[in-house]
């Protein structure tokens, strides 16, 4: 018995026992396509973890025209297109001194809050995934797709079915338990977006823009920080995305103004669906010559090991789900 | 003849339960679903995984339809429609329903992967956390038939159902029952989201479709357990004694099915400390009152 066990790693709890290096994804169930973790697995408990985007941005497109600058950054983030044509939008209006009227202002806040509930639903939906909650899979699935296909009247009608899938969600039996403690982070300068303002941090860029000021914009900040305030976080977001579009009155894509041949540098910064996004662009004779983006998901990707440390796999995984990482927004 | 209809009740069983499972994900009924699908996984190559252990591999899905099936053989249908009427068939239908385990083991162990693997053995674990509310449940059901053959304990409900009778022990039996045949909200060893199906997830072809057979065909045997433990089997107004028992068994598999489409999965840890910090307490509890209350109601 010694023999066989003499150099096998200890665990924690000093029993000697095989680990085996399991990977998760790029492929799986319940984690975002693209994503990759790769857990050392003692029992079913995670020794070590890494995480790694296979999608990930090497670099944002550069030297092309600026109309095509927008349409290559947005196709490129699948998971929250509104939100990053939007950032490409600000940032080349600023580099030309151009600025949308208030109308259009509003229809594009519209649109942005808009992809937000999307993809908060699109986030349900994978949550529901990891931890077997069969109607919730669907019911967010088929939210989500009417969410992101509807226009502003469509949504006002949906308002009620979105908030009784909210209403629903926190009397759920089960649900807190199963995430309560999980994931735990404390509050960093790497958190942002709904991960950030579930550890109790105020941090939103929406708050310091006129237009969400105007209409009484407050972040939902909740404290404890852990896969049950994140959920707790988004639904309630879901909620005052839908008042805020019902305040703007309009939705509509973010379209770039004329930009011609004007040359200048351009910083923007947009609160997408999982935290702050920041773009610095150079405009040379209307080509974008030189980019720099940085986003939420950079930052919280580096959290995962830390996150399944010594966690059973399951809430390992719920741990890493409730960061709602998209490979895509990963900058390497 | 007795066997075959037996038989032939779980095979239909099977079938409802595979179409009701699939209306379940999809949203629509659909009765001939199940037959395609059998037909797909049957057509399909059924893939060997490298260095399997061949003996558990092959063995593991036959084992889990036969545990299902013998665990069937001591269940009536009616008074006289019982494949085996043994002396001991309240203990028996445990006995055989402990295969699972070994089958489960052996599916996890077999194929030689990480998923299978860490499913099989979440499985043992859960099994520390259901066993002994199968087993203290049946208990009381047997004391008040005084008697461990399954046709007596059906007929001590002439009057009054179990469900009434020992509403605790009907809960706790269900919850165990969901548990041993790993339905959600307890279906840790396969659990899609977190093992890509676990025990499931290295079986292809005719060998998945022997799994699933004998998945489904576990539900119906712990739904008829339930039903002739609990809702008192037979008994029923109008309809032949069969046709109540099949109405009840379908029943009841159906609310095993739909009960966990709306619960998130439970964690291993609580399980295990809600089974013995509530669970086992509450199953003594249920044998004390059903003892007192034999004593007390002749």
């Amino acid at each position: 018995m010694i023999e066989v066990t003499k150099d096998l790693p200890r665990s924690r709890d000093g029993l000697p026992m095989d680990w085996i290096e399991v990977p998760f994804g790029p492929f799986f169930p319940g984690l975002p396509g693209g994503l990759k973790l790769k857990l050392t697995l003692d029992g079913d408990g995670v020794a070590r973890g890494t995480a790694e985007s296979l999608v990930g941005i090497f670099k944002p497109p550069r030297d092309v025209r600026a109309d095509g600058f927008v349409e290559m950054l947005s196709n490129r983030m699948v998971l929250a297109p509104a939100s990053y044509r939007l950032l490409a939008c600000r940032a080349l209006e600023q580099a030309t001194g151009t600025a949308p009227d208030e109308t259009e202002a509003d229809a594009r806040l519209g649109a942005l809050e808009r992809e937000r509930i999307a993809s908060h639903l699109n986030w349900l939906a994978q949550l529901a995934q990891q931890i077997g909650f069969a109607w919730l899979r669907r019911r967010a699935a088929f939210l989500q797709l009417w969410v992101q296909k509807s226009g502003h009247q469509q949504l006002m009608v949906l308002r009620s079915e979105l908030q009784a899938l909210t209403r629903r969600l926190r009397q759920t039996p089960l649900l807190e338990s199963r995430l309560a403690n999980i994931g735990r982070t404390a509050m960093t300068a790497d958190l942002r977006g709904p991960v950030a303002r579930a550890a109790g941090c105020g941090e939103d860029a929406r708050a310091a823009e006129d237009a969400y000021r105007r209409l009484g914009f407050e972040p939902v900040v909740r404290n404890g920080g852990d896969a049950w305030n994140r959920l707790d976080v988004r639904l309630a977001e879901i909620e005052q995305s839908l008042q805020i579009i019902d305040a703007a009155g309009a939705l509509g894509d973010a379209a770039l103004l004329s930009v011609g041949d004007a040359s200048g540098e351009g910083n923007a910064v947009v609160e997408t669906p999982r935290g702050r996004v920041a773009l610095r662009l150079t405009l040379e004779h209307g080509r974008v010559s030189d980019a720099q983006l940085d986003t939420a998901c950079t930052g919280h990707i580096g959290l995962v090991p830390e996150l399944v440390l010594d966690r059973e796999l399951g809430d390992a995984l719920v741990a890493v789900g409730s960061l709602d990482l998209s490979p895509w927004e990963v900058v390497q | 003849m007795t066997a075959l209809i037996v038989l032939l009740v779980l095979a239909c069983g099977a079938w409802l339960l595979a179409a009701l499972e699939g209306s379940l994900a999809s949203g629509r009924l659909r009765l001939m679903a199940p037959l395609y699908a059998a037909l797909a996984l049957l057509g399909r190559e059924s893939i060997v995984p490298r260095t399997p252990d061949r003996l558990l591999f092959e063995t593991a899905p036959v084992l889990l339809l036969v545990a299902a099936v013998l665990g069937a053989a001591v269940l009536p249908l009616a008074p006289d429609l019982v494949i085996t009427n043994l002396a001991t068939g309240a203990l028996f239908v445990n006995a055989a329903l402990a295969y699972v385990l070994v089958a489960l083991i052996m599916a996890g162990w077999g194929p030689n992967g990480a998923y299978a693997m860490i499913g099989g053995w979440r499985f043992l674990g859960q099994l520390i956390a259901y066993a002994m509310l199968i087993v203290m449940p049946i208990t009381a059901v047997a004391m008040r038939a005084e008697s461990l053959l399954t046709t007596d304990i059906v007929a001590s409900q002439a009057t009054l159902w179990n469900v009434v009778y020992q509403p605790l022990g009907f809960v706790l039996f269900v919850a165990a029952a969901l548990a041993l045949a790993f339905l959600p909200p307890f279906d840790l060893p396969i659990a899609p989201g977190v093992l890509a199906g676990g025990i499931d997830a290295e079986y292809t072809g005719v060998r998945r479709a022997v799994l699933r057979l004998g998945r489904l065909v576990l539900v119906i045997t712990l739904a008829a357990a339930t039903t002739a433990f609990y809702l008192g089997g037979w008994h029923g107004p109008l309809l032949p004694p069969w046709a109540w028992s099949v109405v009840k068994i379908v029943a009841v598999a159906s609310g095993m099915l739909a009960a966990g489409h709306y619960l998130p999965r439970i964690r291993e840890a609580d399980l295990l400390g809600w089974c013995w910090k509530l669970g086992i307490p509450l199953a003594l509890a249920n044998i004390f009152i059903v003892g007192v209350l034999i004593l007390v109601i002749p």
